[in-house]
């Protein structure tokens, strides 16, 4: 038993940073009905570029300038990337889906480029401090991820709620055409949700690296969790990429623990194509149907 | 009714459906008839004047070519993108190499079997996410090609683990090993444009075309969407697995590493390149650039996808720029 509350628990903190990168896929789609499949090799040169500021390939900054650095990069690369898929956008969702791939292509072979193919370990700071609660163990790993999941959580909430860049948002991702009618741009709701991914992978890849390690198609990989966790959400739903991520990390732990370790992408996909048949359109799915 | 039909249009902002009439006309004009002809003379004559290398490397260009081909399949006539084709190559791959290996059989009965077997499997995987957007099945095939490797890897007695399996029976006597190596899949490749062409006249292909450009006319004509991507899947898949067995047989050879999510996002890229022709010049055109780049930037391996990036997006950019007419052109060609 306490195996599985243990199990449980560090599934939810991975699961935390599978919503996270959930979220950004979904925020992706829901905008401008990408699937952006560059979202993995995106976050990925994210995280080696921290771990080049910080470990004297290209600097040698303290954390803090290093990620804000990092950051700025990335907004620049999340803009860029959608710009140049910008003028398929409005054209075939099936063509710009397959750009998508073309820019997550260039960025895979700019990280090894840069990086070299090795693994290489990028250590977090955050103190090592672990204490037991019942048969929980804690560690301070643990509760920076749950925290900078709620924080993100709370700061993302609040821009889609309130901000009026996020009523666009979800005015654009209702429909479109009325809000075109309306005179809403939709370029800059979509320019919004490609940066906002980009920062968004940026700090799940960063969370994730402690718990593997750092390598070329690490982060590519992990993002594969997060694309299961949008489908387990319904892809076109945030609550439902939040709980996708969470379920799909417990899932996924237990399944390693009890039945065997070197499975996991073929769990995820297994998990994958059940809840496709069980629920459709994700878990947290209104039923209803299409008028004719 | 007009009412919601009016708004069901509405509601999809991005209607494909003028791509099915890209397709409208199966074959191209007497030119590229005629240059397809001397392109399939030469090639035909060219080991008589080549050396190994090259025609060892053609044989595995024309194998993958066919796999580009079923790509390029799903894409037109089920509009879905597929990142795991890699998979029902390595269907294929392995059926030939098993066939060899257990029941001593050449490539000439493993090829059917490994066709039969790329079409279950394809049925298999797209049935829970029949009734679904594309983007489900886009996502599914991303995880499959990323299990293969770890499935094949844990039945390494059956598989031959890291190592793979040969693939060493000759399958037609009387002609030399490299002469097979080159000649089969080039039969192959010309067999399955020659039955794809065959196949653009069927009635299976009609209410594929139909179902593209618009569901709710076909769902009222009985088609059913979800029969159309299974269909579709299964075929797609089929032609993978003959590429797969192919491209075992050409390469003598098949490990887990032949068939990773890399290998099925270059054959999405071999597809775009080629315009996702269904012809043997265009799909050559893919097989070539997938083979030779890599040859040629042998010293620069980490250039390679981004090279391949690179052209995928010149491709699909330019041909977004192009005008309507010349688009539609184009796409007359497959």
């Amino acid at each position: 038993m306490d195996d599985l509350i243990g199990l449980a628990w560090s599934g939810t903190v991975s699961g935390c940073l599978y919503s996270m990168g959930a979220i950004g896929i979904v925020l992706i789609y829901k905008s401008s009905n990408v699937v952006n499949f560059a979202h993995g090799n995106l976050a990925g040169l994210a995280a080696f570029l921290v771990f080049g500021f910080t470990a004297g390939i290209y600097g040698n900054l303290a954390w803090g300038p290093a990620v804000v650095l990092t950051l700025a990069i990335m907004v620049a690369v999340m803009a860029a990337s959608y710009l140049l898929i910008a003028p398929l956008v409005f054209k075939s969702d099936l063509t710009s889906t397959i750009a998508t791939l073309g820019v997550g292509l260039i960025m895979q072979g700019l990280t090894q480029l840069m990086f070299g193919a090795n693994v290489v370990s990028l250590d977090l700071p955050i103190p090592a401090w672990r204490t037991q609660l019942g048969p929980l163990p804690i560690d301070a790993y643990d509760l920076t991820v749950l925290a900078v999941t709620a924080l993100v959580t709370a700061v993302l909430y609040l821009l889609i709620e309130r901000t009026r860049i996020g009523i666009a948002f979800r005015a654009v991702s209702a429909n479109p055409f009325a809000s075109r009618v309306c005179g809403l741009q939709l370029r800059r709701v979509h320019l919004f949700s490609w940066i906002v991914a980009g920062v968004l992978g940026l700090v799940a890849s960063l969370l994730i690296v402690p718990t593997t390690f750092l390598s070329s198609t690490s982060v590519a990989s992990f993002m594969l969790q997060a694309f299961g966790a949008a489908v387990v959400g319904g892809f076109s739903s945030l609550p439902g990429a939040v709980v996708g991520g969470i379920f799909i990390g417990v899932v996924m732990n237990l399944l390693s623990f009890y039945v065997a370790a070197e499975f996991s992408n073929t769990y995820l996909l297994l998990v994958i194509l059940l809840v496709l048949n069980i629920f459709p359109k994700g878990v947290l799915a209104a039923r209803g149907g299409v008028r004719v | 009714m007009s009412d919601s039909l009016s708004n069901a249009v509405v509601s999809s902002p991005l209607p494909e459906a003028a791509e099915p009439s890209r397709i409208s006309k199966p074959a191209g004009g007497p030119w590229l008839r005629g240059a397809g002809g001397l392109v399939l003379l030469a090639l035909a004559l060219l080991p008589l004047v080549a050396g190994g290398y090259w025609t060892f490397t053609l044989g595995i260009c024309f194998a993958q070519a066919v796999a580009i081909i079923s790509v390029s399949f799903l894409v037109r006539y089920g509009g879905e993108v597929s990142i795991g084709h890699g998979v029902f190559m390595g269907a294929g791959a392995y059926t030939v190499a098993l066939m060899e290996k257990y029941l001593g059989l050449s490539l000439l009965a493993g090829l059917p079997a490994a066709a039969v077997a790329g079409g279950l499997l394809g049925m298999l995987f797209a049935f829970p996410s029949r009734h679904l957007s594309g983007i489900y099945l886009a996502v599914a095939t991303m995880a499959l090609a990323l299990a293969l490797p770890e499935v094949l890897l844990h039945f390494s007695e059956v598989t031959g683990g890291y190592g793979g399996l040969y693939v060493n029976l000759d399958a037609v006597s009387g002609l030399s090993r490299a002469h097979q190596q080159y000649y089969l899949p080039l039969a192959g490749l010309v067999a399955v444009v020659l039955l794809l062409r065959q196949f653009r006249r069927s009635r299976q292909a009609m209410a594929l075309l139909l179902i593209r450009t618009s569901p709710y006319a076909a769902e009222s004509f009985g088609v059913r969407r979800s029969w159309a991507r299974l269909s579709c899947m299964a075929l797609s898949g089929s032609i993978a697995a003959i590429g797969g067995a192919l491209l075992a047989f050409s390469s003598s050879t098949v490990s887990p590493n032949s068939f990773t999510l890399w290998t099925s996002i270059f054959l999405l890229v071999g597809s775009v390149v080629s315009l996702y022709s269904m012809s043997v010049l265009g799909s050559l055109l893919g097989g070539l650039f997938l083979t030779l780049i890599p040859l040629l930037l042998a010293g620069a391996g980490d250039w390679v996808p981004i090279l391949y990036g690179t052209a995928l997006l010149a491709v699909v950019l330019a041909v977004n720029a192009l005008p309507a007419s010349l688009r539609a052109r184009l796409g007359e060609r497959a």
